[in-house]
C-alpha cells in the first residue's frame, strides 16, 4: 500500500514512517503540512494518506480543511487524521466535508501497528474508520434525546459497529448474529433515519455521521 | 441673612479697627460717639464700666439712711441692681435680646429705688404705690427670652399683673395715711379719704392677688420649660430655675407682709428675696455664655463625622448635636435623582441656597419648587415632598454648586444661626470628603479590576502556551519513541526482543494518556479551538449523567470568560456528580448584551450552600473578571448556579 503523510513534528512523522515502512507500506512522502502534501502526491496519487489534524499555520483544524481539499482532488485516496484528543466534533466535521474513505485516528493508537495498517485499508477502500475509543464514550453517555435515540439497543450497537468501520459480516461476527439479522438492523437503521435503501455506502457514512452529531450539537 | 454670633465680651471679636487718633471731622466723631453709646465700637467694655460705677453709685446713695441699721439690705440691693444692669447691658448687644435687655435695665433701676422710703418726701408714698415693680419687668424678660414675642396668654397675664399692682396699692394708699403706714405725717401723699379698715382690706386683697399672679407666673414659667425642645431648653433651663426661685422668695416676702405690717416686714425676708434675685440676672448671663458655649460642640460634631459619613451618620449627629430629634438630612446624590437647576421653577431657592419655606396657608404648588420638591421623583422625595412648612432649610452643594444633600431642621435653630452654619458647614465638608473618598476609590478599584483582568488573560495566554508545547514537543517526541518501539518490535524475529518492544511501547502509551490529561487540565485545547461549548460538550460526555448543553451559535468576545465560564461549569458540575443525587443536569450558556452568562442546573436534592472552598473558588474566579455568582439551591428542588461574566 502507498502512503503519504504529513504531520509538523519531524521526529513524529519520521518514526510514523519508519513503523509504516516496517508494517509492510510504501511511504511515497513524508511532509510537515497540508499544502506541502497537496503538492507533494499530486504527481502520483498514493492509496491513503496520514493527516495530523493540528497543524501549521493555524494548529486548530489545518488537517480537516487539508482533507476536504484533498478529497476534492482526489475522491479515491484515502484519508486518515490523527488527532491527541477524541473529540466527536471535529470527527463529525471531517465526515461533513469527507463522506467516504475517511478515518479518524487517536494520535496514541498510531503506536498500534495492526489498528494503523487495519484503518489505512479501510479508508482506502472507501470505508469509514472512527476511533474505537470515540464511539465507546458515544455509547457509554447517557444520551439526551436526538436523532439516535429512535434506534433500539441492538441497532445502537450495529450502528456503533458500523462507525468503526467493520462491514456487515465483520458486525455479525463482533455481535455473534447471523448476517442477515445484521442486514434486517441496517434496513431497519436507514428506514428510522430516512435514509433511502438503494445507496447503501453513503448510508452507511450518513448513519454514523447522525450518530456522531447526536453526541455534538455544537459541531 | 448673616449669622448674629451671640456676644459675650471678650469673645466677641473687634468689629472694626481701633479708631484713629488725632484730628477727625465732627460728623466722624459723631458716628464713634454714636456707636459707643450702642456698645458697638471698639470698647463697649469702658462705657459698661462707666454705666456701672455711675449707676452704683446712684444707687448707694439712694440706699441711704438704710445703711446705718440694714448694711447687709443696702449691699444686696446695690449687687442686684448693678447685675441686672450688667447683665442688661450685654444682652443689648445683640438685637434680638434688646427688648429683655432693657427689662432687666429697667429692674435693675426700679429695684434700686424699693427702699427710699425713709428718704422722706415722696419716697414713701412712691415706695407704697410702685415698690415692687421691678418683678413686674423680670417677669417679662422671663416669659420672653429668648423668643422674638409673647404669646397672648403671657402678655394678658404681664398687663394684668402691672395694672392689679398699680391700681390696687394706689387704692389702698390713697385712703390711707404716712403714720398708719409708719411713716412721718410730714410724708408728701396724695389723701382721697381717710379709713383704715377699708386701706386694710384692700391691701389683704391686692397681696391675696400677686399671691394668685405668683403662682400663675409659676405655672407660665413652667409650661414653656415643658414645651421648649432642644436647644432653646438647655438655654432657658437656668433662667426658669432661677425665675422659679424668685417667684418663691417674693411670695416668702408677701407671705411675711401679710403676718405683720409694713413698718415691721423683716429685713431678713427682703434680704433673703434680694440675694435670690441676685440669680436671676446670673442665670440670664450663664443663658448667654450658653448660646456662645454651644459652638463649643462643633469639634465633637466634626470627630463624629469625620471618618466614613454617610447620610446617615450625618443627620445623627447633627441632631445630637443641635439637640433636634426632627432634623432630617437627605441625600440629592442618589443614583437617577436629577439633580436641580438652581434657576428651574418658578421660585428658585435664593443664591445661599437656604431658605425658610413659607408659612401653611398657601397653596402646595405654590411652595418652595426647590430641592426637595424638584426630587419628588427619586426616593427621597417622599420624605421632602411632605416637609412642613416652617421648617429651616439649608442646601450643602459642592464646589461646582451641584447640591449633594438637604438639611431640614427645626425652625427654632434659626435662633442658633452661628451654631446652625458651623455644624451644617462641618457636617457639609465630611460629605463632600466622603464623596471625594469615594470617587477615588472607585477609580482605584477599577485600576485593580483592570490589573486582575489583565493578569487573568496573562495567566490564561501562559496555560494555552504551555498545553501547546507539551502537545508539540514532549507529547511529539513520545508519539515517535513509541512508533519507533512498535517499528522494532514488527521487525525483530526475536520472540523476546518482540516482548521487550512490546513492554516498553506500552509503558510509553501510559506515560501518553498521563501526558494527555495533564495537558488537558492545564488547558483543554478544545477550548480554544472549539470555544465554551463543545468544550462543555466534551466535559458533559464523560459525565455519568445526561447533561444538555445549550448555547448560541456565536462564541463569546472574551477568551478569559470563556476560560472562566468553563472552570465554574466544571466545578458546578463536579458538584452535581458528588453531591446532588440529580437525575439529569442543564447547562445554558447564553450571552446578553455582550456579555457571557453560563447557567449550570440540576433536578438534585437542592440545599448546596453558598459558602465551602468550591463555592469560593468559583466567586473568586467570577469576581476576577468582575463577574458575578449567583447561587439556587432551596432544599428538594435542584440547583441552579449561574455565573455572569462582562465581557468588554
Amino acid at each position: 500500500m502507498r502512503v503519504a503523510l504529513a504531520d509538523d513534528s519531524g521526529l513524529f512523522r519520521a518514526s510514523l514512517a519508519l513503523l509504516l515502512e516496517a508494517s509492510g507500506a510504501e511511504v511515497t512522502a513524508a511532509v510537515p503540512g497540508g499544502a506541502e502534501l497537496l503538492a507533494a502526491i499530486r504527481p502520483s496519487p498514493p492509496d491513503a494518506v496520514i493527516l495530523d489534524i493540528r497543524m501549521p499555520p493555524t494548529f486548530t483544524d489545518e488537517g480537516i480543511r487539508t482533507a476536504g481539499e484533498l478529497h476534492r482532488q482526489h475522491p479515491a485516496t484515502g484519508i486518515l487524521v490523527l488527532s491527541t484528543y477524541a473529540e466527536t466534533r471535529y470527527a463529525s466535521q471531517l465526515l461533513d466535508r469527507v463522506p467516504r474513505g475517511v478515518g479518524y485516528l487517536l494520535k496514541d493508537n498510531v503506536t498500534d501497528a495492526d489498528a494503523l495498517m487495519d484503518a489505512l485499508s479501510r479508508v482506502a477502500a472507501g470505508e469509514i474508520a472512527i476511533d474505537q475509543s470515540i464511539v465507546a464514550r458515544l455509547l457509554s453517555r447517557n444520551r439526551t434525546p436526538g436523532l439516535v435515540s429512535v434506534l433500539n439497543d441492538r441497532e445502537q450497537a450495529v450502528l456503533s459497529q458500523m462507525a468503526e468501520g467493520r462491514s456487515n459480516l465483520g458486525i455479525a461476527q463482533q455481535l455473534y448474529l447471523s448476517p442477515r439479522t445484521v442486514e434486517a438492523h441496517v434496513t431497519s437503521i436507514f428506514a428510522k433515519l430516512r435514509l433511502e435503501a438503494t445507496d447503501t455506502d453513503n448510508n452507511r457514512v450518513r448513519a454514523v455521521l447522525a450518530f456522531l452529531r447526536s453526541a455534538s450539537p455544537a459541531g | 441673612m448673616g449669622a448674629v454670633p451671640v456676644p459675650v465680651p471678650g469673645l466677641a471679636p473687634p468689629s472694626g479697627p481701633a479708631p484713629p487718633s488725632g484730628p477727625a471731622s465732627p460728623r466722624g466723631a459723631a458716628r464713634r460717639l454714636w456707636s459707643f453709646l450702642r456698645l458697638s465700637g471698639p470698647h463697649p467694655g469702658v462705657l459698661i464700666a462707666v454705666i456701672l460705677l455711675v449707676s452704683g453709685a446712684v444707687c448707694a446713695l439712694l440706699q441711704g439712711p438704710l445703711w446705718g441699721p440694714h448694711p447687709l439690705l443696702a449691699a444686696v440691693n446695690v449687687a442686684t441692681t448693678e447685675t441686672f444692669i450688667f447683665t442688661g447691658l450685654i444682652l443689648h448687644r445683640d438685637r434680638r435680646t434688646r427688648a429683655v435687655a432693657w427689662a432687666l435695665i429697667i429692674a435693675g433701676a426700679l429695684r434700686s429705688v424699693d427702699f427710699t422710703d425713709p428718704l422722706g418726701g415722696p419716697w414713701p408714698f412712691y415706695t407704697l404705690v410702685f415698690g415692687g415693680m421691678d418683678r413686674l419687668a423680670g417677669a417679662y424678660a422671663l416669659l420672653r427670652y429668648p423668643e422674638p414675642r409673647l404669646t397672648r396668654p403671657q402678655r394678658a397675664f404681664l398687663i394684668t399683673l402691672g395694672a392689679w399692682m398699680v391700681i390696687g396699692r394706689t387704692l389702698a394708699t390713697v385712703i390711707s395715711t404716712p403714720r398708719w403706714d409708719g411713716y412721718p405725717a410730714s410724708s408728701w401723699w396724695i389723701y382721697l379719704y381717710q379709713d383704715r379698715q377699708l386701706a386694710q382690706i384692700i391691701t389683704d386683697i391686692v397681696n391675696a392677688g400677686q399671691g394668685v399672679l405668683g403662682l400663675t407666673l409659676i405655672v407660665l414659667l413652667i409650661l414653656r420649660l415643658v414645651r421648649t425642645r432642644g436647644l432653646d431648653r438647655l438655654v432657658i433651663t437656668p433662667i426658669i430655675v432661677a425665675g422659679l426661685a424668685a417667684v418663691a422668695a417674693a411670695s416668702g416676702t408677701a407671705i411675711a407682709q401679710m403676718l405683720s405690717s409694713i413698718s415691721e416686714t423683716p429685713n431678713d425676708a427682703y434680704i433673703i428675696e434680694g440675694i435670690v434675685d441676685l440669680a436671676l440676672p446670673l442665670a440670664f448671663g450663664v443663658a448667654v455664655l450658653q448660646s456662645a458655649l454651644l459652638l463649643r460642640s462643633i469639634p465633637g460634631l466634626t470627630a463624629q463625622v469625620s471618618v466614613g459619613a454617610d447620610v446617615d451618620a450625618v443627620r445623627y449627629a447633627l441632631r445630637t448635636t443641635l439637640r433636634d430629634p426632627t432634623l432630617e438630612v437627605l441625600d440629592l446624590t442618589e443614583a437617577g435623582q436629577p439633580a436641580p437647576a438652581p434657576a428651574a421653577g418658578p421660585a428658585p431657592l435664593p443664591p445661599a441656597g437656604r431658605a425658610l419655606l413659607p408659612p401653611a396657608g398657601e397653596p402646595p404648588a405654590a411652595r418652595d419648587p426647590g430641592p426637595p420638591a424638584a426630587s419628588r421623583e427619586g426616593p427621597a422625595l417622599d420624605v421632602a415632598g411632605a416637609v412642613p412648612p416652617d421648617r429651616l432649610v439649608e442646601l450643602i452643594r459642592t464646589e461646582s454648586g451641584t447640591p449633594i444633600a438637604v438639611v431640614i431642621a427645626d425652625p427654632g435653630l434659626d435662633r442658633y444661626r452661628g451654631l446652625f452654619n458651623a455644624a451644617v458647614q462641618t457636617s457639609g465638608l465630611a460629605l463632600k470628603n466622603a464623596q471625594l473618598q469615594a470617587r477615588a476609590a472607585q477609580a482605584e478599584l477599577g485600576q485593580i479590576r483592570a490589573t486582575t483582568a489583565r493578569l487573568v488573560e496573562a495567566g490564561l495566554a501562559e496555560r494555552r502556551r504551555l498545553e501547546r508545547d507539551l502537545h508539540d514537543g514532549a507529547q511529539q517526541h513520545l508519539l515517535a519513541l513509541a512508533a519507533q518501539l512498535t517499528a522494532a518490535m514488527t521487525r525483530t524475529t526475536d520472540p523476546a526482543a518482540a516482548e521487550a518492544f512490546r513492554q516498553a511501547r506500552d509503558g510509553l502509551t501510559g506515560i501518553l494518556a498521563e501526558l494527555r490529561d495533564l495537558a488537558h487540565g492545564i488547558h483543554p485545547a478544545v477550548l480554544t479551538e472549539g470555544g465554551l461549548a463543545a468544550a462543555l460538550e466534551e466535559v458533559a460526555e464523560r459525565l455519568p449523567l445526561p447533561v444538555l448543553v445549550t448555547a448560541p451559535a456565536t462564541r463569546a468576545a472574551s477568551s478569559a470568560a470563556e476560560a472562566t465560564g468553563y472552570f465554574v461549569a466544571c466545578e458546578a458540575l463536579t458538584n452535581v456528580v458528588k453531591h446532588a443525587w440529580a437525575s439529569q443536569a442543564t447547562v445554558d450558556i447564553r450571552m446578553p448584551d455582550g456579555a457571557l452568562e453560563v447557567e449550570i442546573s440540576d433536578d438534585g436534592i437542592g440545599g448546596a450552600g453558598a459558602s465551602g472552598r468550591g463555592m469560593a473558588n468559583m466567586r473568586d474566579r467570577a469576581r476576577a473578571l468582575d463577574g458575578e455568582l449567583t447561587v439556587d439551591s432551596p432544599p428538594g428542588q435542584g440547583t441552579t448556579i449561574t455565573v455572569r461574566l462582562p465581557c468588554g
